[in-house]
């Protein structure tokens, strides 16, 4: 197959944009040009989609050396579409950061940071390659590290040391399970290493190589034994790095699970499944319940993302072709719903002196917002919450349906549950920030007009309105998205021809 | 030679880890160091002593070679390495002006 051009477009066009962006003395030319270089990534990925859609995998080989030898970036549907949704919500993110009032996004090296943190998310969504991906996941890390650390949250340091520490012991358990995966079978190509996988007896250090990945990617998606770091990092991080991050990054684990799910180890499919189930199901109370309780908002929507990725672990976990395609419309919403729920409390946070998103500081500050914030912010709160018109309830309906017909019914009335929780949390700090007058407790407020502008949440919410209303195309694309990972060839010979035509001559000799 | 590496990659491990679970973060942070050397160690012992000779040279024409890729790879993973570590460090530097201590259970005003 040709190489495609805008496979690397995509993920390069923002390293290239974060080296200019350092070049320029301004800060706002800067960040206009860090937007201007995610916009083209979401456009590029939009075109690599439907070029999915259209033609089949897309391919783009590093050097021309033929797979299973050079790095290989593969793009299925299944990357087309984790990319797209980064991309859109990074761009999205790059608007806010246009009109953000903080002093972290004026510094001279925030654009390209953020800029370097697209080009390993979408970089890890689109290698096709097992150590890329690593060096790839390493690279959001440590960009999303140093952006924390800046933040305008004085605590934001004692964040990332913590991240830094625990995400940092996560990849170097990846990159033992990748070298695990060398020793056993010789290639770093996750096609090849598939086939492998799928014939040959499977070797002891294969299966700890599993063990490690799995945990590396639960790591990364915050999953409950593993999410101590999540509250913390999404609280003190700059808005609009926190809204990505939330909403964006912690999908990177969901793309790994599925992956491997589908891909690598579809014979111990059940066992990952069976995991994902439980931890899932104890992600979603704990994460509602954590947020029920908590002071903040920004840390309660931090929570409310560990409870989300519960119930798309639990569309994983079910397996079936129905279940699966839920979970992806699941994630594909919720990185929408959650950024643009972040962003809002950014906007909120900034209209006080102190950039406090403590629930007591906030009482009645939306008073002082223009009128259609806290109707956005309703609005936001329904879908996370599940409720007609929005997209978080188709995504959520056909989640509950693809359980009813695996018949678990234990779990789908615990995640029913789950989601009442959501429900509650939303609609009260609504009532708390939006509805009622400010009191003794609020924060001091800064000058009329002194605000970061709710655009980019706007769009956010307007997109998962249309989603709600026209669900059809998403589910469609999610529906032919499993149907080609429930095919792991699909993916194999789409990397590796040589194979594929092999298997062809046996084919055509018998 | 591979009991030899994985005696040595066990031994690392376990400095590593032990450092890593020490209060005082700069001994924390030398504990990640160490922890990554193991790995690189790891991937080392996975190819490299397979084979007699270096690769791509003219000594390669009649013996076995070794494999360059997991050499490639241990550059990639100690440029890596290397990268997060004096970013951990700079970390802990400034958190020590900040808050006068490098105690992580005293680095902890991040509460519920």
């Amino acid at each position: 197959m040709e190489n495609n051009f805008f496979v690397l477009a995509v993920v390069f066009a923002p390293l290239i944009g974060a080296v200019v962006a350092l070049l320029v003395k301004d800060d706002l030319t800067s960040r206009w040009i860090g937007f201007g270089s995610s916009v083209l990534s979401a456009l590029a990925s939009i075109y690599v989609l439907v070029m999915n859609l259209n033609v089949g995998p897309q391919l783009y080989r590093m050097g021309g050396f033929e797979p299973p030898y050079g790095i290989v970036f593969t793009v299925d549907l299944l990357s087309a579409f984790f990319g797209l949704m980064a991309a859109v919500v990074m761009s999205l993110a790059f608007l806010y950061t246009v009109t953000c009032n903080d002093k972290a996004v004026k510094q001279r090296s925030f654009v390209s940071m953020f800029l370097c943190m697209q080009t390993g998310l979408i970089g890890a969504f689109y290698t096709g390659d097992i150590f890329t991906l690593f060096v790839f996941m390493e690279l959001m890390v440590l960009s999303s590290v140093g952006l924390t650390a800046i933040s305008d949250n004085k605590l934001g340091l004692e964040a990332a040391m913590k991240y830094i520490f625990i995400s940092g012991m996560g990849t170097l358990f990846l990159l033992l399970g990748i070298a695990a995966m060398y020793a056993s079978f010789g290639s770093l190509n996750m096609a090849d290493i598939a086939q492998q996988l799928g014939t040959d007896e499977r070797p002891f250090l294969a299966v700890a190589s599993e063990i490690m990945l799995l945990c590396a990617f639960l790591l990364k998606g915050a999953v409950f034994p593993f999410h101590f770091w999540q509250p913390d990092f999404h609280t003190t991080a700059p808005t609009p790095v926190s809204a990505v991050l939330s909403s964006v990054v912690v999908k990177i684990g969901i793309y790994g699970v599925i992956r491997m799910e589908t891909l690598l180890f579809v014979a111990e499919a059940n066992i990952i499944g069976n995991v994902v189930l439980i931890l899932g199901i104890i992600s979603i109370f704990f994460g509602g319940l954590a947020a029920l309780a908590t002071y903040n908002g920004k840390r309660m929507l931090a929570y409310s993302t560990f409870g989300q990725i519960g119930f798309i672990l639990l569309g994983i976990g079910w397996g079936t072709p129905l279940a699966l395609a839920a979970a992806l419309v699941y994630a594909f919403n919720h990185a929408f719903i959650k950024s643009a729920l972040l962003m809002l409390f950014g906007v909120v946070a900034s209209r006080t002196k102190e950039k406090t998103a403590a629930l007591v500081d906030t009482v009645g500050v939306g008073k002082s917002l223009p009128g259609y914030v806290g109707l956005v912010y309703l609005a936001g709160g329904l879908a996370l919450a599940g409720l007609p018109p929005m997209n978080g309830f188709m995504s959520k309906f056909a989640l509950m349906r693809s359980g009813v017909d695996t018949s678990s019914w234990w779990l789908v009335g615990l995640a029913i549950g789950g989601g009442l929780i959501t429900s509650m949390y939303m609609i009260r700090t609504w009532q708390s920030v939006f509805q009622r007058y400010p009191g003794e407790t609020t924060a001091k407020l800064k000058d009329e007009g002194m605000y970061d502008k709710p655009y980019a949440p706007a769009i956010l919410i307007g997109a998962c309105l249309v989603l709600g209303l026209f669900a059809q195309p998403l589910f469609d694309v999610a529906e032919r998205t499993v149907e080609q990972i429930s095919d792991p060839q699909i993916y194999i010979s789409a990397t590796n021809p040589q194979t594929a035509s092999a298997s062809l001559e046996i084919v055509e000799g018998e | 030679m591979e009991i030899i590496f994985s005696l040595a990659v066990g031994i690392i491990f376990g400095l590593g880890v032990f450092q890593m679970l020490r209060h005082d973060l700069i001994k924390a942070a030398m504990g990640f160091g160490i922890l990554f050397t193991g790995v690189n160690l790891f991937i080392l012992s996975v190819g490299a002593y397979d084979g007699v000779a270096p690769a791509y040279t003219t000594l390669a024409e009649n013996a076995q070679i070794s494999d360059p890729l997991v050499q490639a790879l241990i550059l990639t993973a100690v440029v890596i390495g290397f990268g997060s570590y004096s970013l951990l460090l700079a970390i802990i530097n400034v958190i020590s002006r900040r808050f006068k201590t490098i105690d992580s259970d005293e680095v902890d005003s991040l509460k519920n």
